[in-house]
């Protein structure tokens, strides 16, 4: 919403400068987003090129003798517009220039010296124009100000209006506000009624919806008008805003619809027939509106119309056909109350943003339609003369009546704050409330007609400390009680962002950064990744979000390549975030993708980095949560985002724990920068969150007696599972055998297609004494034989 | 026998040994089983009773001093050999390593892990949502109704898919549903934070199709606005680490608060950089305010007994300020050279 300090002061008579009226709007809650004030413009002045000579030295540049009304002044310019006589802005050494934001200093161009610059639109930040310098077209005296000059001592204050406060988006709504607040005194409004109404109107109205869009309507028939130019003032007043004056009678309904928050129109009567409908659109009917496009509506529109033209969408724009033009010369006034919410509904589905729109939707005032009939009566009347036709109305005006009761101990209560009634009191009368009845305790409120958003006690209270300061609210300390302390503790989402935290920094010290990616995945992954279709975004901004993502994996590849077009080789990146199943169904995973390039570097040599390489990095993940790898099922995935060949899933009982491998070649294929990829999707949220959460402090007791390593090879089959091999090892004599660590796979034509060869070292230790080479052969043998025959394996050594 | 002759001998012997092999030949042709001096001492056995002591005790010495001899030379030779081997292996020090980059946490992380803290310093545990919502969890409850002005406040991403009242699903717009989440499923007191993804379809530097809000709520029987004010107060002198910290509350609308308020802070600009905390311009921080009945009448909450606050903050917003970012796309584009420079090491985090 904007409007200039002079037109705020038709309304409120006040002492109060700009910048204090800012401050207070924003305490108000109508918070100022901008004041255009050009004050500090008045160091400018008007001056007058006496003469002036080219530049030896530069073709495109003059030298002029400025006059400012004290001195004469050397100053070299390139404007093309340079001529003798020109009175122009003029800026002297030193002075700031807001549009190039530089300090003016006095020097030498080309070898010529200048001593101050006349000025273009541009850098005074008035406009893009930057043709020439400022030419007035007055003859005003050198020396006078350029505020005077330029008529810029009207300062316009921009301020953003909350949906609730409607009664705000007009001048005078702002400055009863204002008022309310101690700011000045709100002024009557001032104009006569128009008494002789000499006849009726020759078009009537029918209200004829069945959704009760339209609640009330009336008009006023205006015969013989003269429609040209507004009035000077009107013009100013809308200039001054940056609209456009067209003609009296539209300037008029933009200036009331400004000025008092009421929107109404203006049918140019001899372009309409006798009888206007206010009715629901017939399907697929469609208009030319006054922003010059053609609209198709719908059944659930209401438009105004005679016969079977819709002339204008009620509430939002009128028809292009129907309007006034400068030949208009009679003219049907309407005013008429519509339902915020088909306003609302029918502006959206349409995509039209009208200044009648955006009120109509917040609610209008409804004391305000005769007013705003009266109003805009005796404005046309005044400017455009003609004869005024008795009222015609449809519908039935609802006096607003709305009353709450208020006990003013709530206020105390909500606020934390002790203010008296009779102060409370007071802000509410000045904020226009009736007080009916009232006692010490409460009183019963009566909402002023256009504050439709009071609706409740709470509505008052916020009244009260809107005018009364935020600033007077006493902040209290915070602190925490021992309950909420235990409630912390025993919570499960505080548990969950502790593990996270730790995996989070075993990731980090791994050498893996992370990365955050949106949530979606474009129609490519989806394709590729098959998630659920239905996680469709309806209104998705661009292809590359037209999903909810069901993996990370195709979000870090896209960074895994970014990052290697920026020259990284070895790319190693995790995120901890959510991907969706389904619409009801959500899960935090830790993704990480880790993409090698082959070593090239003959100094530094490290390790390809495969499979088992990422098995080790799962299994040191794993750890951090205070788990096992080895104590999950291992099985080969059946994801397609992996290689199957190169890919397991862990599981604890039927819970997926983890997934990783290498990342499957079909998937490669769309990352042709990309070689080997490995991913890992670790299902924390499937651990119990007691377990995982518990800080790692693992007792492992160190035996002090000797301990003694036994290797054994075995041939299984190939399918055979090691982690069942490994509990199993380790099953058999839970006191001695303190570690088996496989170490070596030997898979070979000569051992035969269905068979693999394992060598795995057994640690063996007591903690009661050393052990004797008779009670460790026993030991071995044991091994050899349940091994063996629990899995079908042959002996090798 | 002239045991002078033999020591002057092996002495010789002994230093001119270039190698541990020749000092072992030099051992064994004197100290070994047929060595000269094990000869000598031999030999003692035909000589008399006297001649014995005497010769016996001189070829002792010289046995030991021999043998002392040697080994000092070995330790001489050893050192020699090992340091003619270290010359070899010398490396090129200044061989340059490969390009590396530093793993960190991203900076949301790291505000993530403070709110949480300085929150949890206030009584508050951490509730969560799910980020695809109702239309009913999203708004309705919010006291958000359809074709209500305030829902163009926000613009909302919806999904295909529709839920039970066949309206469709939404990516929520704010924290908030965790608000109503919590409230129908506990019992007052609550006091929450809900830190979590927020999504709005707009696109440009400031603003993310999908960013971070946490949300606070706190219900019991007298929470007030004073409790409020000092909350959020105490909240961005602890985050920004700025005790003297000019704020301004001033009121402001939303649905789910009455009254609202929004929080600034002032701020000023010193060499080109915002600071924080004085000056005589403002930053938008937060939206707040005491929560409406009408939204806990929604869920049960008798209004009667219980009041309190909620407060939402854009963690992507804080996060810029605090550490003077400027474009909030950066934080998901996945650029590493971007974490490294802006993320969190592990000691940091």
């Amino acid at each position: 919403m904007k409007f200039s300090y002079s037109w705020l002061c038709d309304h409120l008579e006040t002492d109060k400068n700009a910048n204090e009226i800012g401050e207070a709007l924003t305490n108000l809650g109508l918070e100022l987003e901008s004041l255009t004030d050009y004050s500090e413009y008045s160091k400018f002045v008007v001056a007058t090129i006496n003469d002036f000579r080219k530049h030896p030295n530069a073709d495109r540049l003059n030298i002029c003798k400025v006059d400012d009304g004290t001195n004469t002044y050397q100053v070299i310019c390139g404007a093309n517009n340079v001529k003798k006589g020109l009175k122009g802005i003029f800026a002297k050494d030193g002075m700031y220039i807001p549009g190039t934001q530089i300090n003016l200093k006095k020097g030498k161009i080309r070898g010529e010296i200048s001593e101050g610059m006349l000025l273009s639109e541009r850098e005074l930040n008035l406009s893009d124009d930057h043709e020439g310098i400022i030419e007035l077209l007055d003859d005003f005296e050198n020396g006078t100000s350029a505020v005077e000059a330029l008529k810029l001592n009207d300062p316009i204050f921009e301020i953003g209006i909350t949906p609730n406060r409607g009664d705000c988006l007009g001048v005078r709504g702002v400055a009863r506000d204002l008022s309310a607040k101690g700011v000045g005194k709100l002024k009557p409004l001032n104009f006569k009624k128009i008494n002789q109404l000499e006849f009726a109107s020759p078009i009537i109205w029918n209200i004829n919806n069945d959704d009760n869009s339209c609640e009330y309507v009336v008009s006023r028939y205006f015969k013989n008008v003269n429609n040209s130019k507004s009035p000077e003032w009107l013009q100013k007043k809308l200039i001054s805003l940056g609209l456009r004056p067209i003609n009296a009678l539209v300037d008029i309904t933009n200036y009331i619809t400004i000025d008092l928050g009421r929107p109404l129109h203006v049918f140019d009567a001899d372009k309409i027939g006798k009888k206007l409908d206010m009715r629901l659109a017939n399907a697929n009917e469609r208009i030319l509106a006054l922003d010059n496009k053609e609209y198709t509506l719908d059944k659930n529109t209401t438009v105004i119309a005679d016969g079977n033209n819709a002339l204008a969408i009620a509430g939002i724009i009128g028809g292009d056909l129907s309007g006034c033009t400068d030949d208009t010369k009679n003219v049907f006034l309407e005013v008429a109350l519509f339902n915020p919410n088909s306003v609302a509904q029918t502006g959206r589905s349409l995509g039209i943003n009208s200044d009648a729109r955006y009120r109509f939707e917040r609610g209008l005032d409804k004391n305000m339609v005769i007013e705003g009939l009266e109003y805009a009566s005796y404005l046309i009347n005044k400017i455009c003369g003609g004869l005024v036709s008795k009222n015609i109305e449809a519908g039935k005006l609802e006096n607003f009546e709305h009353k709450i009761n208020y006990n003013f101990d709530y206020f105390n209560k909500t606020i934390g704050l002790e203010l008296d009634p009779q102060k409370q009191i007071k802000i509410l009368k000045d904020l226009k409330f009736q007080i009916n009845k009232s006692n010490e305790k409460e009183c019963e409120v009566l909402v002023p007609s256009w504050r439709n958003d009071v609706k409740n006690k709470i509505d008052i209270v916020e009244e009260i400390i809107r005018i009364y300061g935020y600033e007077n609210i006493k902040q209290s300390v915070p602190s925490a009680s021992i309950d909420e302390i235990d409630k912390i503790d025993n919570s499960s989402s505080n548990k969950k962002f502790k593990s996270i935290k730790k995996l989070k920094k075993t990731l980090i010290s791994n050498g893996i950064s992370e990365v955050i990616t949106f949530s979606f995945h474009s129609i490519r992954a989806q394709e590729i990744l098959k998630g659920d279709k239905s996680l469709k975004i309806s209104n998705a901004i661009s292809d590359d979000q037209s999903y909810m993502r069901n993996s990370m994996i195709f979000n870090h590849l896209e960074s895994a390549e970014l990052n290697f077009k920026k020259g990284f080789k070895n790319i190693q990146l995790f995120e901890i975030g959510p991907i969706y199943n389904s619409s009801q169904s959500q899960e935090n995973i830790l993704s990480l993708l880790i993409s090698t390039e082959e070593n090239t570097n003959s100094i530094y040599k490290s390790e390809e980095f495969n499979f088992y390489s990422l098995t080790e990095l799962t299994s040191i993940l794993i750890s951090s949560l205070n788990f096992d790898i080895k104590q999950f099922n291992i099985s080969r995935s059946t994801s397609n985002t992996y290689h199957p060949g190169q890919s397991a899933e862990l599981f604890m009982g039927k819970k997926l724990i983890a997934r990783y491998g290498k990342v499957h070649p079909l998937i490669m294929e769309e990352f042709s920068k990309l070689k080997n990829c490995y991913a890992i999707e670790l299902f924390f949220e499937n651990l119990p969150i007691d377990s995982i959460s518990r800080a790692n402090n693992i007792n492992i007791l160190d035996s002090q007696f000797q301990f003694s390593e036994k290797d054994f090879s075995f041939l299984f089959e190939k399918e055979q599972n090691l982690y069942e091999v490994q509990r199993y090892v380790k099953g058999l004599d839970k006191n001695l055998i303190k570690n088996v660590e496989f170490f070596d796979l030997y898979v070979a034509k000569d051992l035969g297609d269905d068979s693999k060869s394992v060598t795995f070292r057994v640690t063996i230790q007591s903690k009661e004494k050393t052990l004797e080479e008779k009670d460790l052969e026993q030991l071995h043998k044991n091994i050899l034989e349940k091994v063996s025959n629990k899995f079908k394996a042959k002996i090798r050594s | 026998m002239d045991i002078k002759k033999v020591l002057n001998e092996v002495t010789k012997e002994i230093e001119q040994s270039s190698s541990q092999q020749e000092l072992q030949n030099v051992k064994v042709a004197y100290l070994g089983k047929k060595g000269k001096i094990t000869e000598l001492l031999k030999s003692l056995k035909d000589l008399s009773l006297e001649e014995k002591k005497s010769s016996g005790s001189k070829l002792n010495l010289l046995r030991i001093e021999v043998d002392n001899l040697i080994k000092n030379k070995f330790n001489d030779l050893k050192i020699e050999e090992i340091n003619s081997k270290l010359k070899n292996e010398y490396l090129d020090i200044s061989f340059p390593p490969p390009n590396s980059i530093a793993s960190k946490a991203h900076p949301i992380s790291k505000t993530f892990d403070e709110v949480i803290t300085i929150f949890g310093s206030m009584g508050y545990s951490v509730a969560e949502g799910p980020d695809i919502e109702t239309d009913f969890f999203n708004f309705s409850a919010l006291n958000i109704p359809e074709n209500h002005p305030a829902r163009e406040m926000q613009d909302t991403f919806y999904i295909d898919d529709k839920d039970k009242e066949g309206k469709p699903y939404v990516l929520r717009t704010h924290t908030s549903p965790v608000q109503i989440r919590t409230l129908l499923n506990q019992k007052p007191p609550v006091k929450i934070i809900a830190p979590g993804r927020t999504y709005r379809c707009d696109s440009d530097s400031t603003h993310s199709p999908m960013f971070h809000q946490v949300e606070g709520l706190f219900i019991n029987e007298n929470a007030n606005m004073g409790d409020l004010k000092g909350t959020l107060i105490e909240f961005c002198k602890q985050f920004f680490n700025v005790q003297n910290l000019k704020v301004r509350f001033r009121p402001s609308y939303f649905p789910f608060t009455e009254p609202s308020a929004e929080m600034d802070i002032a701020y000023e600009i010193v060499n080109n950089k915002i600071q924080l905390g004085q000056g005589d311009r403002w930053l938008e921080i937060l939206g707040c305010g005491m929560v409406n009945p009408i939204v806990l009448e929604n869920c049960n909450v008798d209004t009667n007994t219980y009041q309190g606050f909620a407060f939402g903050v854009g963690l992507d917003r804080i996060t810029m300020l605090k550490y003077g970012l400027t474009d909030i796309r950066s934080f998901f584009s996945g650029n590493l050279n971007w974490i490294a420079s802006n993320g969190f090491t592990i000691g940091e985090f």
